[in-house]
């Protein structure tokens, strides 16, 4: 489904990423972690289109997408939660959902029945739906967490990248983010979760890349990786 | 460089000085003097255009309080010439400085409309007040007379000519001097200004003002000049006209000022000859056409990047040939050559030249030689009898924003001569808090004492001046300047010289100037890059903008060094030489505060980690107990969520 | 106490007027962060095709869409010309100076087209005033203030009520997560440049039987209007209204009281004592800096 090769990328003079190769298959979710300043939020930035590649080849679903505009690789099905939410603030939660389905509604996508998956979405996120009308800027960080994720799902996308989702949330709300990462997957959506926490993200997950100074250092089924002491020095500086 | 330079310069001044004796036309002695007289102007408009990077539309404005003050001085107070220069210059200054006054916390935009509206402002005022400037019907003043004899053309124009030239020595001393520094800091980077103590509303100011004096000086002159003013000379055209010539001429050039100077003078001229001006088009139209040419084919350029311009001067050239009149075009001419010059010849005609010659011949910096040893006295042993102390002691610190508190009920307290570390997750509050130590924030409450001061409520120029320096997570260097420069900004606060030192050249301010080179240079072989001291700051690779920032912050003499992330982005051997240079840090005697994500460079260097999670505190001791405590693990790892 | 009635209201149409011209400069800020030195401009260009077909015969009322094509397709060339270059470079400098430079062409081709003399619109209106609350108004003044207000409301269903509408909301709330939803931010802000010359030239043609119409109309006309955005603080649409008609009755009543020489003043005086005192203008927020 979304495929990365040998990806080098960095803002200006620095490079952060220095060739690193990843694979999203389809119906499955896929998580990249890492201590901060690795990189994970540049490759999805750099999958996205937000910013350029300086090498290396993505691909979705065997198309070629490096380099593209990110309003044009939004168009072809993939779908971003940044980092840091980024709702529309003077909007309402509805807006912003619609807003989601914009390649829909303009003749980018396939239509579909978008009034049907809004309320499919209100309905997943029950919270969304007490505040539709309500603008999102007033949201807290929780829920505004939850419009940016019911937000990409009304892509209607082939993949969905979900940039930190936890990041300035209290646990209690990590642990909502994650139970409605857990329902996503259950429905089929394929994703790319991008985490700082790395036990809750191989709780979810069912393969994972490790990042390390803009490497992959391991990689392997989830479940492997949770009980790996690399993991835990990746974080922590521990062999060093 | 700078000897060829001064001779050229003596020719030049010996040919403008002999012209009256040479041509008997007082048209073009009139003309020449009128482009010396804006290139006084354009001195001093380049200080904020050029150095200060900001837009200034209100100089015809200042040119116009300038000339007034002379024509009304002579008028009803029938004022001499050795009066009515100073009090040009001083009353046009103190116009400057009222400009600068709304200018003072905005910029861009605002402050090109701030700037329009104070020019348009001036104009109606000497329209309107025509009690005291005669309104509309303008004002007549003869040549001015030195000691009885009144001056003729040409004895005025060699006045103007000494004039000129003693105020581009002037600028340009202003402007190599740490004043001209403190001006270019104003653009590189307002913030890192001033946490260098360098106040940027009191530089805006300064610049303002001179730039305003040397606009009163040559209004003045242009009163003599023309010996008839009128309020509808300076308009918005007029101040248009000077923005462009600054920009085509060159920014940050004193010969870029003279260019351009005549290039608004004669262009007028110009345009009023019709023949002359389809010649001229024709001819530039040919140039482009071929010179895009030989650029596409020498693979310098691309054939759409130089379609426009191509065909722009083309479409000019028939225009001119179908016009029966051009005068009633100038101002689309000069319009279409500002739009030519903010994208194609964005430094101007002496920018681009520069550009090409230097192609030709060396690269650019000269590396320096230094004695060795140099490097020994160049940081301040900070004060090392009290270690121990504490140095720092935060208490209470809450900040707020809106309904987050990115900082919550924090208490740190560094004592002197550490290495503190301050870690935690990505939005935990670590830059917010640097930010508030800093003085970029305010702290929504709480209490910080810096050696027993208070730091709350102060600009962060002053605290940087009390002993607190930083580096910045995104780098913020002064870009066009070289290492050495960027540097010498730190050591601003060195400089006791004031404008008066620096246009004479006294020995104090040549002693300080020197001084600040020595020990600029020293800070720099400090952390390595000697080799590096004359290059260009933007041109740096990143590891070494990163070290220079360390070099910067280290010239401010501080107690207390706060290091924003200095290893992001670092290779294996930066990170390596990085933690040597800390370490030499804290053996001066300096404080640090270590804000990381590297967990070798923090467990390597630091005597006192502190960790932040969610704003909070959540761990604070040695490094080793610091990492094995559940608690941060669990912040790190989110161990038990979910 | 009549005479100043009288001077409010013209105060009143005069300060729409503005409010419209500041709405034009919030939209293209809003979305790019840049915004148009030859505003002023534009709305002389827009009262002066107006009078041109209105002379040839048009009635007034078929005029009006047809100059705000005119101001659609004036502001895209602007923002290709003049800005889009400048933010691809991430110049400042460089909208500032070329915005500032098309200004000027277009004056200088007005005043070859038009000439330099003001010349006189015939108003559509009968040019009778009426009485209301005990004091004269005309008919046009009226029409100035609900030109403008529909004019704003439009705009307003527009943004709220189409998905393209949306779509330059979502643009001004956070550029880098509107082109994550697929909307080409590019587009967007040509089209904010053509609305918002296209609102002020539909201005221009409202407010040029009031006034001198002539190529230097537009001048001082987008500084006052500048004011009243950083009155309203660039972000608030009540804001501009209220700063509208604060400067505009300010300006009927200097002109009046004073002498009509000074009646720039007070605007740009208040232009002056906001930035100097709070730049972010009486109804807006104070950004907050990120270091």
């Amino acid at each position: 489904m979304l495929q990365i090769k040998n990806l080098e990328a960095g803002y200006g003079k620095v490079q952060v990423l220095h060739g690193i190769s990843m694979e999203v298959p389809k119906g499955k979710v896929v998580t990249l972690i890492g201590s901060n300043g690795a990189g994970k939020t540049t490759t999805m930035r750099a999958i996205s289109g937000m910013i350029k590649p300086t090498a290396g080849e993505i691909s979705l679903s065997g198309k070629r997408i490096d380099g593209m505009e990110s309003f044009t690789i939004a168009k072809l099905g993939l779908a971003h939660s940044p980092e840091g939410r980024r709702v529309f603030a003077t909007m309402s939660v509805t807006d912003n959902l619609i807003l989601g389905a914009f390649p829909r509604l303009t003749g980018s996508r396939p239509k579909g029945d978008v009034a049907g998956d809004l309320d499919k979405a209100l309905e997943l996120f029950p919270r969304l739906k007490e505040r539709r009308t309500q603008l999102a800027g007033t949201l807290s960080g929780g829920e505004q967490q939850m419009l940016a994720m019911a937000r990409a799902v009304m892509l209607n996308p082939e993949v969905v990248l979900l940039d930190e989702p936890s990041m300035g949330l209290a646990p209690i709300l990590v642990e909502e983010v994650f139970r409605i990462i857990e329902d996503l997957k259950s429905r089929g959506v394929t994703m790319l979760l991008v985490e700082q926490f790395a036990a809750a993200a191989l709780k979810v997950a069912d393969y994972g890349y490790v990042l390390e100074n803009g490497r992959i250092s391991v990689h392997g089924p989830a479940a492997q990786l949770r009980d790996d002491p690399a993991v835990k020095a990746a974080y922590l500086g521990g062999g060093h | 460089m700078k000897r060829k330079s001064l001779v050229a310069g003596v020719i030049g001044i010996a040919i403008l000085a002999a012209a009256p004796l040479y041509t008997h036309n007082p048209y073009y002695i009139h003309m020449i003097g009128t482009i010396m007289i804006y290139a006084i102007l354009l001195f001093g408009l380049d200080i904020v255009v050029g150095y200060t990077g900001q837009v200034s539309l209100g100089h015809a404005g200042l040119f116009g309080v300038g000339s007034y003050t002379a024509g009304v001085l002579f008028l009803k107070l029938g004022a001499p010439l050795w009066l009515i220069i100073p009090a040009s210059i001083g009353v046009t200054a103190g116009f400057g400085a009222l400009l600068a006054l709304p200018a003072l916390r905005v910029t861009g935009p605002y402050l090109a409309m701030v700037t329009l509206a104070f020019g348009t402002i001036i104009q109606i005022l000497i329209n309107e007040m025509d009690f005291l400037t005669e309104g509309p019907l303008g004002l007549k003043i003869p040549k001015p007379s030195i000691a009885g004899v009144q001056l003729d053309e040409n004895s005025f124009y060699w006045m103007v000519l000494a004039l000129m030239v003693i105020s581009l020595v002037v600028v340009d001393r202003i402007l190599k001097s740490q004043l001209g520094r403190a001006f270019e800091a104003l653009r590189g980077s307002p913030v890192a200004s001033d946490c260098m103590g360098v106040s940027v509303y009191r530089y805006k100011v300064y610049a303002f003002v001179i730039s305003a004096g040397f606009a009163g000086l040559a209004g003045c002159l242009y009163s003599y000049s023309e010996q008839y003013i009128s309020p509808n000379t300076y308009n918005f055209e007029l101040t248009v006209l000077f923005l462009l010539a600054v920009i085509m001429g060159g920014r940050k050039s004193r010969i870029g000022s003279l260019l351009g100077a005549a290039i608004i003078v004669i262009l007028p001229k110009l345009l009023d000859d019709l023949e002359l001006f389809r010649m001229v088009a024709s001819t530039l139209a040919v140039l482009m056409a071929v010179g895009g040419a030989i650029a596409v084919s020498r693979k310098m350029t691309t054939v759409r990047a130089m379609a426009l311009p191509v065909v722009g001067t083309i479409a000019l050239a028939g225009f001119s040939f179908w016009l029966q009149s051009i005068t009633d075009w100038r101002l689309s001419i000069f319009g279409l050559m500002i739009l030519f010059v903010v994208y194609y010849l964005q430094d101007g005609i002496v920018g681009f030249v520069r550009g090409l010659l230097v192609r030709k011949g060396s690269g650019g910096g000269r590396a320096i030689v230094l004695a060795s040893g140099a490097h020994k006295d160049a940081i301040t042993q900070a004060a090392s009898t009290h270690t121990g102390e504490d140095l720092l002691v935060a208490k209470g610190v809450l900040m707020q924003f809106g309904g987050l508190k990115a900082i919550n009920q924090v208490d740190i307290s560094v004592k002197r001569g550490t290495i503190h570390g301050l870690i935690g997750p990505n939005g935990s509050g670590k830059s917010t808090m640097m930010n508030v130590l800093t003085g970029i924030y305010v702290p929504t409450a709480g209490a910080i004492e810096f050696a027993g001061r208070s730091v709350v409520g102060r600009t962060s120029s002053d605290i940087a001046l009390s002993g607190i320096a930083r580096t910045f997570q995104n780098v913020q260097l002064f870009g066009e300047m070289t290492a050495l420069q960027n540097v010498q900004v730190g050591l601003h606060h060195t400089f006791h010289s004031n404008i008066v030192d620096i246009a004479l050249h006294s020995p104090r301010h040549t002693r300080e100037e020197a001084a600040s080179v020595e020990r600029g240079l020293g800070l720099i072989d400090f952390v390595g890059l000697a080799d590096l001291a004359n290059e260009e700051a933007r041109n740096l690779p990143y590891g070494k903008q990163r070290l220079l920032e360390i070099a910067r912050a280290l010239a401010l003499d501080p107690q207390l060094l706060l290091l924003d992330e200095p290893a992001a982005g670092l290779t294996a051997p930066d990170i390596k030489e990085l933690i040597t240079i800390i370490r030499k840090i804290r053996d001066h005697g300096i404080t640090v505060i270590l804000i990381e994500h590297h967990m070798d460079v923090v467990m390597g260097v630091c005597d006192r980690l502190s960790v932040l999670d969610f704003g909070q505190k959540i761990a604070e001791g040695k490094p080793a107990d610091v990492r094995a405590d559940e608690k941060v693990i669990e912040a790190y790892l989110g161990g038990t969520a979910a | 106490m009549e005479i100043l009635l009288q001077l409010v209201y013209s105060g009143i149409a005069l300060g729409m007027i503005y409010a419209v011209i500041a709405f034009g400069y919030q939209l293209t800020f809003q979305t790019s962060d840049t915004l148009n030195f030859g505003q002023g401009d534009a709305l002389m260009l827009g009262a002066m095709v107006g009078l041109t077909l209105v002379n040839m015969g048009l009635n007034f009322w078929l005029m009006l869409p047809i100059v705000i094509a005119f101001g659609l397709v004036q502001g895209a060339v602007v923002e290709r010309i003049g800005v889009a270059p400048a933010i691809k470079i991430k110049s400042e400098f460089g909208w500032i100076m070329s915005t500032i430079a098309l200004g000027i062409i277009f004056k200088n081709v007005a005043e070859n087209i038009w000439g330099r003399d003001d010349l006189k619109f015939p108003s559509p209106l009968p040019e009778s005033p009426l009485k209301f609350l005990g004091a004269n108004v005309l008919p046009m003044e009226i029409l100035v203030v609900i030109g403008a207000v529909l004019m704003m409301l439009a705009v307003e269903f527009f943004n709220r009520k189409t998905i393209y509408g949306k779509a330059v909301v979502a643009t001004f709330n956070d550029r880098d997560a509107a082109k994550l939803m697929g909307i080409n931010t590019g587009l967007v802000i040509t089209f904010s440049y053509a609305l918002s010359s296209a609102t002020a030239a539909f201005a221009g043609a409202l407010i040029a039987p009031l006034t001198l119409t002539g190529a230097t109309m537009g001048a001082v006309l987008g500084l006052k209007a500048f004011a009243v955005a950083i009155i309203g603080g660039l972000t608030s649409g009540m804001g501009i209204i209220v700063g509208g008609i604060i400067l505009g009755v300010a300006e009927t009543t200097t002109g009046f009281y004073l002498s009509t020489g000074y009646k720039d003043v007070p605007g740009l005086v208040l232009l002056l004592l906001v930035l100097a005192f709070k730049p972010s203008g009486l109804f807006g927020k104070t950004a907050i800096k990120k270091v």
